[in-house]
């Protein structure tokens, strides 16, 4: 309430006589002349609440006021320090430490917990009143605040932070009495909420509630560190809170590169992400396409020979799926004949790297003098939820990416340039966080989806538990099947890690068919053939499974390698089978558990559920149609998907290669590349090398339900009879 | 095996019929010794095989099946070949050699028969024969690993206590205060006594690649001395001693898989280099015989 | 409660991936082995090649008389040009031996190594089995059509046809008379009026030995005069047994040479009984006397010519020193019934010693030499004396040894003998007296059976001489020989 004249009062405070303008509360009186009252939940630069009562003062009155929110009147005697206040506040704070984890996240990290340290001011150590026994929770999903109940002492500080000064409308109270708590949205988790991790509500909160997350290394070793006010002045971080740019100032750096130099290479681990600011860069696959297994053309008459000896079916892997484009993460694909592209200001790349720490999917050199931000995750997140740097993202998105990406998937390919140009501005870009929900089994359907980054899980809610579909990668595409058929999702689409989708609209979609038939034959292709695949795989899963051989995974795998123990002598034969087959390098160990008399050998086992296809940043692990998984010759060497087989099914190998040596520019050296390798049931031959090689026919590669039925059937009976 | 009727036949007929008894150097007895011949050095050729394990040139089954039919029906062969007599110097030399090594490729037949369900009913942990070292090396930095907890445990350091210990005693009020209402007692002397039963039994025991005159070595006197560890220790480390006596378990097994796979493995360093003796003084044999 | 657990990754991550390329102990012990078993082997071999020449790719010992070659096997195993030589060829054999045919019209000829199969050990090369034999003799045929034997023997016992001699219808051709059973009676006359009784050897013996003779004449001047000392050694032993030239009597028919064994020789060498001989062993009791004038002196026992001139002349000796006896009379000594002869009275001595001549011829011839041998005498010619006709060898085509059988009683084999009254009987044992020793049933426990005991394949009447071709060193392999 501004008014050009303010009438003063006056009024005692601790035996002080003051002189404000009406309509001071109490708490401003004081401070204003040099009284200070301990508050809580009063922040200056918010409204007033009055919600923990810290602030109480006597004033003469029953009860004491809140001198946060309580004006000031003419004449009052406000007492700040008696006895009974000390008393008062002991109490309450006493009170409020009995729930409170001490020390606190916000203690531990800085220092300044306000709740402690109002207690250790007022000799509190030990409260007397026993702790509450159901926890209150935690919430780790946002990226940069970490979320602690236990600690929040309900003081409505971030709420007003969001709401009032930033205008977020994000926080909210929920519940009542002892259940009540702060909640985003509709009390999602924080990450998952419309949150925009502007920081306000952690700068605000007292306590450990709301605390900046540490990231992994949160000091970046090279580079300038940027002034906050540097930052805020790029138009990327407008509207980011300025406190928290401040507590995050070492997460991200000012770097500038050379021409030529490597600013980071693939297959490397990493947790940033680059911002070009100046300069363009050029970003390639170093790794040559090739396959682990390699056997170049027979040239020589002995290798010729040789190659009679072990004839090889031609590699027919191409037919299948012909991918023109290598995705990585950048926001453009490599062609596959030549893997370079180039990215200008303006430009982020290594998202994945950064959000989800894939290892950097292609190598990225400067072509010219570059300035760059290379930021932590909490930066990142900062920047994607910021609005206008998302708008920047789009855009270039839309004008660099969305026809390649388009293209990428083989369907799409007849697309002309209008038509494309056409969706340019009608397609939508979406994020969603791990575990979210794109498109639920049984809703209808609006939207077909193109993904851009990240990793979706196509499932479908059976009697007995879900059964996955599939795993779909960067350029994957879903939702065509309800959009054709015109019923309800067959599937439930949920995103794996941090995932952004091209969104394309029915009516778009619907057009893009019309004008298009090619499309919609070849889309109504495949969507037959995944109806058939769900068919097959649903019989299959029918049969009820024994406790080991579900313990083991067994029921997971469509094809085992098996050894029959009882005919085994141990004599090695498949696995130099196997490495002859593939250069040397053995995908098969004879070592694993056991099923029955059976030795299941770790050799790929061609999962219903391939978790090894998750994360990787080429997507050049990928599943033919006739069941191999295989490698495809770009792989990097990330070794992500040696970490994800639960069975240790996948090895990293050397594999020699000539690289330019960096003493001497212009000159090859003979280095060390990495890469993957699993099984691929030999698909070139007949039959695979190692049942072909084992002298004792002890070697089975065996669909698990049917080659183990007696086993199982048996059993499987019983449970039926008993249910 | 009609093959085998029928060479018989032959060869009794023959032996009736001839002057002076069958010989190796009359028609029918030498083509009694070319075939038994090629028969010994298809047989050999097994080891080639299996050299290009990938080569299509037969299953490695069909070839093994060959080499025992084969090798079998050669015995007879070259029996009738030279008549049932041994002959001069290095026919009787290559007589015994054909016979050890008949003899030896019967037993290690029979071997490969029986001995893998040995193994498989005995040794439920077996790994791969040739990494035992390493496996065992990895069994022992296992055991010490457990040591070290048990005994930080029992010393009152909290730091390398487990993810189950302190659970276990998450309950019992201060974090730091480990040694407090959870049941571990910090106990020097025993803790002492483990770390001597980890370096005076189980190490030695466990680097060692055979089993000979250790204590742990038999399965009985290790129950007991872990039944004594368990009755030393507080409950809640009982754990680490089941898992110090599975580890136990695993070396022996892992002695018996040595053993076993010598066994089954070990008459092959009689058959093959005989065998390559055979076939190399049998050529020198055929030469010689057939130039004069 | 364990809380180790096994999960197929931490057990595929403890193996070491290339572990199968690396060596290990097990698989350097067997290749290491098997580069040194063969090298051991071939090395034992070399060194047996350099120790004993070739004899290591012998497939057997070689026999005694070749033993001095086994190191050098091109000495027999010949190479010949463009040809695996399986069998030594009939060529390196006839370097050193001579093998004459066995039959001219014999149907095929086996090859020598066919039947002397060497390389078995230290035995007789002509030991050969029956098979040998029976691969001809079996179904024999000819070239020239049929066989003049019997057309299948194929062994020994049971197959082999009697012998010829005692076929049926075959006699003894002999013409001296004997009965053999009269002269194996006991108490017989023997000489100087003693009474003996006799036994098979005192006059059949095998040709050695320097036992007298029993019976023979204490001076017998059968030869040509010469008069041979008492203790008649036995005829001498020549080469050739006693056939012609020992015995004055011709021999039977014409026989293939025999080798007549002494001791130490290896090649066995057969043994016949000696032909009878008068001086040997009928003179002292069959004693020749022709006059009483003279006492018990008897005329040689020679051709008729000879006992003619010899009669005259003592005749005419004793005419001459006793002038008066010309006019004795007196009536001969023997009177031989029906045949009575007056007694002639000479009128001078001529016609005397005439007479007494034709007395004692007369006598001679119509007692006292027919008593044995066949002769016809006509009145004043002499007689013709059929020739004794004496088998010395029966089984011409077969040999026999009788020092092997010596330690047999005669009669045990010739079991016909003490019956036997006529010359004309052949006291030959038959092919089953042999059969019972010579079995080939049990052949380690019966005599042997086989054919080339008594049997020989190759004619040595047609031997040719081995020509000289070796010096020692080339023998003994010094020198290499190549042959042709």
């Amino acid at each position: 309430m501004s008014s050009t004249t303010t009438p003063e009062i006056q009024l005692t405070i601790d035996g002080k006589a003051v002189s404000v303008p009406a309509g001071t509360t109490i708490f401003d009186a004081a401070r204003i002349n040099g009284i200070p009252i301990p508050t809580l939940c009063h922040q200056q630069n918010e409204n007033p609440v009055g919600v923990c009562r810290v602030c109480v003062v006597d004033v003469g009155q029953r009860v004491y006021a809140a001198s946060c929110i309580r004006q000031a009147e003419a004449g009052m005697t406000v007492k700040t320090a008696t006895d009974q206040v000390h008393a008062a506040r002991h109490t309450l704070i006493e009170l409020l430490m009995s729930d409170h984890p001490a020390p606190c996240a916000r203690q531990q990290h800085s220092g300044d917990c306000e709740l402690e340290h109002l207690a250790a001011n007022a000799g509190i150590t030990e409260p007397r009143f026993p702790r509450r026994t159901t926890p209150r929770g935690k919430d780790d999903s946002s990226a940069v605040i970490a979320v602690d109940h236990e600690s929040c002492i309900l003081c409505d500080r971030c709420i007003r932070g969001c709401d009032d000064i930033r205008h977020n409308w994000v926080l909210a109270r929920r519940g009542k009495g002892y259940q009540t708590g702060i909640a985003f949205d509709n009390n999602l988790p924080m990450g998952e909420s419309s949150c925009v991790s502007c920081g306000e509500c952690m700068v605000s909160c007292p306590t450990g509630a709301l605390t900046n997350k540490r990231v992994v290394g949160t000091e970046l070793g090279q580079g300038d560190v940027l002034d906050p006010a540097e930052l805020l002045h790029l138009p990327i971080f407008e509207n980011v809170s300025g406190t928290f740019l401040e507590l995050n100032q070492k997460a991200v750096v000012k770097r500038r590169f050379r021409a030529g130099e490597i600013i980071c290479r693939e297959g490397e681990f990493g947790s940033t992400a680059f911002y070009i600011l100046e300069g363009s860069a050029e970003v390639y696959l170093a790794s040559p396409i090739a396959h682990v297994k390699t056997e170049g053309s027979s040239s020589g008459f002995f290798s010729r020979l040789k190659s009679m000896l072990s004839p090889r079916e031609e590699d027919h892997r191409s037919e299948e799926s012909y991918r023109p484009f290598i995705p990585i993460d950048a926001s453009v694909d490599l062609p596959y004949e030549n893997p370079i592209a180039e990215l200008g200001p303006g430009e982020m790349f290594g998202e994945m790297t950064c959000m989800s720490y894939y290892p950097r999917s292609a190598t990225v050199r400067a072509k010219t003098d570059c300035a760059m931000l290379e930021m932590l995750r909490n930066v990142l997140d900062i920047l994607q939820r910021n609005k206008t740097f998302r708008a920047q993202l789009e855009r270039n998105y839309r004008v660099r990416a969305l026809d390649s990406h388009l293209r990428s998937v083989p369907i799409f390919a007849p697309l002309t340039k209008d038509f494309v140009d056409h969706l340019r501005d009608r397609v939508e870009l979406l994020r969603f966080s791990p575990g979210q929900v794109i498109c639920r089994q049984g809703d209808p359907a609006d939207s077909f989806y193109l993904i851009r980054i990240g990793f979706v899980k196509v499932s479908e809610e059976k009697l007995g538990g879900e059964l996955v579909l599939a795993y779909l990668a960067r350029g994957g595409y879903f939702g065509e099947i309800a959009l054709l058929t015109g019923s309800p999702r067959n599937a439930t689409c949920t995103a794996l890690d941090h995932v952004e989708v091209v969104r394309i609209s029915a009516e778009d979609f619907q057009l893009m068919l019309d004008k298009f038939p090619d499309i919609r034959h070849s889309l109504e292709g495949t969507a037959h053939e995944r109806l058939e695949e769900n068919r097959r795989r649903a019989i299959r899963t029918e049969n009820v499974p024994v406790d080991q051989f579900l313990a083991q995974g067994l029921m997971e795998a469509q094809s085992l390698l098996v050894l029959d123990l009882e005919r085994c002598t141990r004599c090695d034969q498949c696995v130099r089978a196997c490495a002859d087959a593939h250069d040397g390098v053995s995908r098969l160990v004879r070592e694993g558990l056991r099923f029955d008399k059976y030795l299941v050998a770790t050799s790929c086992r061609q999962c219903r559920d391939p978790l090894c296809m998750v994360g990787c940043p080429v997507g050049s692990i990928r599943r033919r149609n006739t069941l191999e998984v295989i490698i495809e010759d770009w792989c990097i060497g990330c070794g992500l998907c040696a970490n994800n087989c639960p069975y240790g099914n996948i090895n990293l190998h050397p594999f020699p290669v000539e690289v330019d040596d960096p003493a001497h520019p212009g000159r090859q050296i003979a280095s060390v590349k990495v890469k993957a390798t699993s099984c691929d049931l030999c698909h070139d031959h007949a039959e695979p090398s190692c049942v072909y090689a084992c002298p004792h026919d002890a070697a089975h590669r065996v669909n698990p339900p049917e080659f183990f039925a007696n086993i199982i059937q048996p059993h499987n009976a019983a449970t039926k009879t008993r249910n | 095996m009609i093959v085998l009727v029928l060479a018989t036949a032959v060869y009794v007929a023959y032996s009736v019929r001839s002057i002076h008894g069958p010989r190796g150097g009359s028609a029918l007895g030498l083509t009694y010794g070319i075939v038994g011949f090629s028969f010994m050095l298809f047989a050999g050729l097994l080891g080639l095989r299996k050299k290009f394990p990938i080569w299509r040139v037969g299953r490695a089954q069909s070839w093994m099946r060959g080499h025992l039919w084969l090798g079998f029906l050669s015995f007879p062969l070259i029996l009738f070949h030279g008549g049932f007599h041994f002959g001069g110097q290095l026919t009787r030399v290559l007589m015994w050699l054909f016979i050890f090594v008949f003899v030896s490729g019967i037993l290690g037949a029979l071997l490969q028969h029986f001995m893998p369900r040995v193994y498989t009913a005995q040794l439920p942990m077996e790994t791969i024969y040739e990494q035992i070292d390493r496996v065992r090396g990895q069994l022992a930095e296992e055991a010490v690993r457990l040591v070290e907890e048990a005994c930080s445990a029992l010393e009152g350091e909290v730091s390398h206590a487990s993810e189950l210990q302190r659970a276990t005693s998450a309950g019992a009020g201060k974090m730091g205060g480990l040694t407090v209402a959870s049941g571990l007692q910090a106990d020097e002397e025993v803790s002492a006594q483990l770390r001597n039963f980890l370096n005076g039994e189980m190490l030695p025991y466990l680097n060692r690649a055979g089993a000979e005159g250790m204590s742990l070595s038999v399965a009985a006197q290790a129950r007991t001395m872990f039944q004594q560890l368990r009755i030393l220790l507080p409950q809640n480390l009982h754990s680490s001693v089941d898992d110090l006596e599975n580890i136990c378990e695993e070396k022996r097994q892992l002695d018996r898989q040595t053993r076993l796979h010598k066994l089954l493995h070990g008459w092959l360093l009689v058959h093959i280099p005989l065998s390559y003796a055979l076939l190399l003084l049998g050529a020198v044999h055929a030469v010689m015989a057939l130039k004069f | 409660m364990l809380r180790r657990s096994r999960t197929t990754k931490k057990l595929a991550k403890r193996i070491d991936l290339q572990y199968f390329t690396r060596p290990h102990v097990f698989r350097r012990w067997r290749f290491w082995l098997s580069v040194a078993v063969p090298v051991i082997a071939l090395g034992w071999f070399v060194t047996q090649r350099a120790q004993g020449g070739q004899k290591v790719y012998s497939s057997g010992p070689l026999a005694a008389s070749h033993a001095v070659f086994t190191q050098q096997c091109s000495l027999c195993h010949v190479a010949r040009a463009g040809n695996f030589a399986t069998q030594v060829s009939d060529e390196a054999c006839l370097t050193c031996h001579d093998a004459p045919v066995h039959h001219a019209n014999q149907s095929f000829k086996p090859a020598c190594s066919s039947c002397h199969v060497e390389h078995k050990g230290s035995r007789l090369l002509s030991a050969t089995s029956d098979s040998s034999c029976s691969q001809c003799h079996a179904d024999l045929q000819t070239r020239d059509g049929q066989p003049h034997y019997v057309a299948s023997i194929k062994k020994f016992a049971g197959d082999h046809p009697e012998f010829s001699p005692l076929r049926t219808g075959r006699r003894d051709p002999g013409k001296i008379k004997f009965n053999h059973y009269i002269h194996l009676q006991h108490q017989l006359m023997g000489p100087n009026n003693t009474r003996v009784g006799m036994s098979c050897d005192d006059c059949h013996r095998i040709s050695k030995g320097n036992e007298e003779w029993p019976y023979a004449a204490s001076l017998d001047v059968s030869r040509e005069g010469k008069s041979v000392p008492q203790g008649l050694k036995p005829a001498a032993l020549s080469n050739s047994g006693g056939t012609a030239e020992a015995v004055p009597f011709p021999s039977g028919s014409p026989l293939p040479v025999m080798d007549t064994r002494e001791e130490g020789q290896s090649r066995p060498q057969w043994r016949y009984i000696e032909p009878p001989t008068f001086g040997q062993n009928c003179a002292a009791c069959h004693t020749l006397q022709f006059d009483k004038r003279f006492g018990n002196d008897q005329v040689p026992h020679e051709k008729p010519e000879v006992i003619h001139a010899f009669l005259l002349k003592r005749f005419a000796e004793y005419i001459a020193t006793h002038p008066e006896a010309v006019h004795e009379v007196s009536p001969p000594d023997r009177q031989i019934p029906e045949k009575s002869r007056l007694p002639r009275v000479a009128r001078n001595a001529s016609e005397w010693i005439q007479f007494r001549a034709e007395d004692a011829e007369w006598l001679l011839w119509t007692k006292t030499c027919k008593q044995c041998h066949t002769l016809n005498s006509t009145e004043g010619q002499l007689p013709i004396v059929a020739s004794s006709n004496l088998t010395t060898r029966w089984l011409q085509h077969a040999q026999f040894d009788h020092q092997a059988h010596g330690m047999m009683t005669c009669t045990s084999c010739h079991t016909n003998t003490e019956k036997s009254r006529e010359t004309s009987d052949v006291l030959l044992p038959g092919v089953q007296t042999c059969q019972q020793c010579h079995r080939d049933d049990k052949p380690r426990e019966s005599a042997e059976a086989r054919c080339f005991e008594c049997h020989q394949y190759h004619d040595w009447t047609k031997t040719k001489r081995t020509r000289e071709k070796f010096t020692i060193p080339q023998l003994r392999g010094v020198a290499r020989l190549e042959t042709r």
